[in-house]
């Protein structure tokens, strides 16, 4: 059962803003971790539960229609999953399929749960809480992931306790490596940022950043040829999706899609999909471990930013050079008609 | 400011990318003489104004001689010429200007790059027909991109000049004029060219010893991202829609600093057209874009905004929304 959806209670987004973001696809579970229980998901302050179901995706609210008891409480069998309270179950598409005090009773579509466009994708469970009648926003896309020699790797979601859109620009950020990830790839003294130049896009912009900033671990042995020039390309898929494309000497390529779900306006949930065509020997652990360390070196800055929300109004805070990514990022939110997010 | 008529009399390819364009006055009408140095304003039809050095001997009130490149992002000037323009066209343009004008000098070391050579080759004009040593070094990317080669091929008597081309290892970042390591009393370095081209020029210049005051360049670009625009900046003013009060803009300030003067609250966060926080609306008048944070479609745009940090006017005056 689809209908019009409105901001939930509690809702920590302004009202207008929370519509828009309802519009556009996240992610909201790694398909590998929805199996034979409900999963629990919070996508803009909106409870939802997530459970497999015959190969099929169910998104729905963690509301049982019957006393709004969080289904995510209960449990799954081969017919769907259970209310805890009544026993009630769900099944396919989110229709309550037994009433277990009427067994023979024909079953009103009162009790079918609210459930949401679900799209697998990128080892990603995606969903949409307020799709546009007449266009479908586009998924975000990756480069690579589908092509030939490429490793298919999806990182454990990552939380950061901060606004969904501090912690993209942080992402499309090209001035803190030497400051920031020198624990994991960048080279203290190589600071400066040559010129870039983001291109509008349908879907947001794309920007061609290319420097000396190697992306080895910093453990490694070789860090590329002397001189070489590193093409870092990010793809920003408004609001909160971003691609980056490092293209590493020869014709090695590293994909990391950092798709930002905005739990809340104070809370993000980070998936990360990574495709790569070498080191495929490394076991993903490490890719997990190395990644989840990076993430976590960007932690603090995140979480301590102020103000909490992305000030759209580039007069509100200072801009240098190395910005001109951020920049078009603020601009291209407030081109689709973004306001302040939230306020308090 | 007033105007002159002129007719489009010749037009000529120099080199890959450029075309001359000779003007004549009127019939029975002559033009206002010039010095090697000077440009014209161009009225051009689609209501922008464009400077161009006069080039060729100076002097002469029988003609103009201009040469124009065809920027890869032309600001709607030069593209305009290079399509537009055909034998016959009558056109408006300003009497001659000299801001660059040759000093008294015993000798003289002219360096140009690109297209920088046409006020250079002015000043060898005259400096040959006034009997004064001169050197004149001129650097292209190729061969082909030379302008007025017929003109450097046929010698100067009191004159020497060098063509240098990046493409045979002669660029300016490898081969610099030895004039430029032997500065001396009573010479004076000329300069004109893309903005790196002449700060690295100049830079060398003053590491090998020579007096700044000796140096003179007119620079064809601004210094952000070489965006071609003819650098010879003119007063304006710029009048607030809230308070009907205008204010003269000087070539040497920006909209934002005389506002901020006036007491007038401007949003600036960068102060270099790359972020966008002093943009305004334009309600009347033409904006000379010089930032690089609105896109090429917001710039051509109907509804138009100004960065008051660093852009500037195309028309003589400006209403904004503030």
């Amino acid at each position: 059962m689809m209908n019009k959806i409105a901001p939930p209670p509690h809702c920590s987004f302004e009202p207008d803003d929370w519509l828009r973001l309802a519009g556009y696809w996240y992610p909201v579970a790694r398909a590998c971790d929805v199996g034979n229980a409900p999963q629990k998901a919070t996508l803009l302050d909106e409870q939802l539960v997530i459970y497999r179901l015959k190969g099929q995706i169910v998104v729905a609210r963690d509301v049982c229609p019957h006393r709004g008891v969080p289904l995510t409480l209960g449990f799954q069998e081969e017919e769907g999953i259970v209310c805890p309270y009544h026993g009630l179950r769900f099944g396919e598409n989110g229709r309550c399929n037994r009433i277990p005090s009427s067994p023979g009773q024909t079953i009103p579509a009162k009790l079918n749960l609210t459930t949401f466009p679900a799209r697998e994708r990128y080892g990603l469970i995606w969903t949409c809480l307020a799709p546009a009648q007449d266009t479908d926003a586009p998924l975000p896309s990756m480069p690579h992931w589908d092509d030939a020699g490429f490793q298919q790797i999806t990182c454990p979601p990552f939380d950061v306790a901060g606004f969904a859109g501090r912690q993209v620009e942080g992402f499309l950020d090209v001035a803190h490596f030497a400051w920031i990830h020198t624990a994991t790839f960048a080279d203290p003294d190589n600071q400066e940022v040559p010129d870039y130049s983001p291109a509008e896009t349908p879907y947001g912009f794309s920007v061609d950043y290319w420097s000396t900033v190697g992306n080895y671990p910093a453990s490694a042995e070789h860090r590329g040829p002397g001189g070489f020039k590193w093409l870092r390309r990010f793809d920003m898929y408004l609001p909160f999706t971003a691609t980056l494309t490092i293209h590493f000497p020869g014709e090695s390529r590293l994909v990391i899609m950092n798709a930002a779900s905005p739990v809340s306006a104070r809370k993000t949930r980070m998936f990360a999909p990574i495709a790569r065509n070498f080191d495929l020997h490394v076991p993903v652990e490490d890719v997990h471990a190395f990644n989840h360390k990076v993430f976590e070196e960007d932690r603090l800055m995140v979480e301590t930013q102020r103000p909490e929300r992305l000030p759209l109004d580039l007069a509100l805070e200072a801009h240098i050079p190395a910005d001109r990514s951020s920049i078009a990022y603020r601009r291209g939110l407030k081109k689709l008609g973004f306001g302040e997010f939230f306020l308090v | 400011m007033e105007k002159l008529a002129v007719f489009v009399d010749a037009l000529s390819r120099q080199g890959e990318h450029c075309i001359a364009v000779r003007l004549i006055p009127e019939p029975g009408k002559s033009l206002p003489a010039w010095d090697a140095g000077a440009h014209i304003d161009l009225h051009l039809a689609n209501g922008l104004i464009r400077q161009y050095s006069l080039t060729g001997p100076p002097g002469g009130t029988d003609h103009y001689l201009i040469c124009v490149k065809n920027e890869r992002d032309s600001r709607g000037g030069s593209r305009y010429l290079h399509n537009e323009l055909r034998l016959g066209q009558q056109m408006e343009i300003s009497p001659p200007r000299n801001l660059f004008p040759l000093e008294e000098a015993d000798s003289y070391l002219l360096i140009a790059g690109g297209i920088g050579l046409t006020p250079l080759l002015a000043m060898a004009e005259e400096l040959e027909r006034f009997k004064q040593p001169f050197e004149l070094h001129y650097y292209v990317k190729r061969r082909s991109h030379v302008i007025f080669r017929e003109r450097l091929d046929s010698h100067f008597a009191y004159g020497r000049c060098h063509v240098g081309s990046g493409c045979e290892g002669r660029s300016p970042r490898t081969t610099l004029p030895e004039g430029l390591t032997q500065p001396a009393a009573g010479k004076k370095l000329y300069l004109c060219g893309p903005e790196a081209f002449m700060s690295h020029i100049r830079n060398r210049a003053l590491d090998a010893g020579w007096r700044s005051e000796d140096i003179h360049s007119e620079s064809f670009q601004p210094p952000a991202r070489n965006i071609p625009c003819t650098q010879i900046e003119h007063d304006f003013t710029v009048t607030l829609k809230s308070s009907g009060m205008s204010f003269t803009i000087p070539p040497d300030k920006t909209i934002a600093a005389v506002l901020q003067e006036h007491g007038v609250d401007v949003p600036l966060s960068c102060e270099m057209g790359i972020c966008g926080a002093c943009l305004t609306p334009v309600l009347e008048g033409k904006a000379d874009h010089r930032d690089t944070v609105q896109s090429e479609t917001e710039k051509a745009g109907h509804k138009q905004q100004i960065t008051l940090c660093c852009s500037r006017s195309l028309t003589g005056n400006l209403v904004i929304d503030l």
